[in-house]
């Protein structure tokens, strides 16, 4: 089924990932992303960190797909914050060279002008 | 829509899975399994979606 849809669908000659499949529906229902009334997944997106502890969580209902760059943005927040631990990504952080935070008594209240920096 | 059964939350740790995939890089079936994907040290992205042949 997803090599006939991967092999059919211009969209997808591109994709280079692993297309899994859940017959069960027992992964999809470990994230809770299945539901029991249509057997079907509502669009749910996880990042995983290699650790193997969910560091992101979004579900979206069937009529609203996802974007692609902010899945990428987050995934590559958590690849720097999991290297530089003591930094946080505030609102509206892009991309590496954003600034960023780093939480502490001296920053509350202050977090417009840490934002200057 | 039914409840949920359960769900994973933000900071919790993934209970081992396996599934059986389609490797579009390699035309060919293979497998992707937690495990694997730790002894890796990969960042996963993990993306539900109600059917093929729908967008994403």
């Amino acid at each position: 089924m997803h090599l006939a849809w991967q092999r059919d669908e211009k969209m997808l000659e591109k994709v280079r990932f692993p297309m899994g499949s859940d017959p069960t529906g027992n992964l999809s229902r470990m994230f809770g992303v299945y539901d029991e009334s249509t057997g079907l997944d509502l669009r749910g997106t996880f990042i995983i960190s290699p650790q193997g502890v969910v560091m992101n969580a979004e579900v979206n209902f069937y009529n609203l797909g996802r974007s692609i760059d902010e899945i990428l943005r987050k995934v590559t927040a958590n690849i720097h914050l999991a290297a530089n631990p003591v930094e946080a990504c505030p609102a509206q952080w892009k991309k590496i060279g954003d600034i960023t935070l780093k939480p502490s008594a001296k920053m509350v209240g202050k977090v417009a002008e840490a934002m200057k920096k | 829509m039914s409840e949920h059964v359960c769900g994973l939350r933000v900071g919790q740790n993934v209970p081992e899975f396996k599934l059986e995939t389609f490797e579009p890089s390699k035309g060919d079936f293979g497998e992707v399994s937690l495990a694997g994907l730790k002894a890796a040290k990969k960042w996963t992205v993990l993306f539900f979606y109600p059917a093929d042949f729908t967008f994403v």
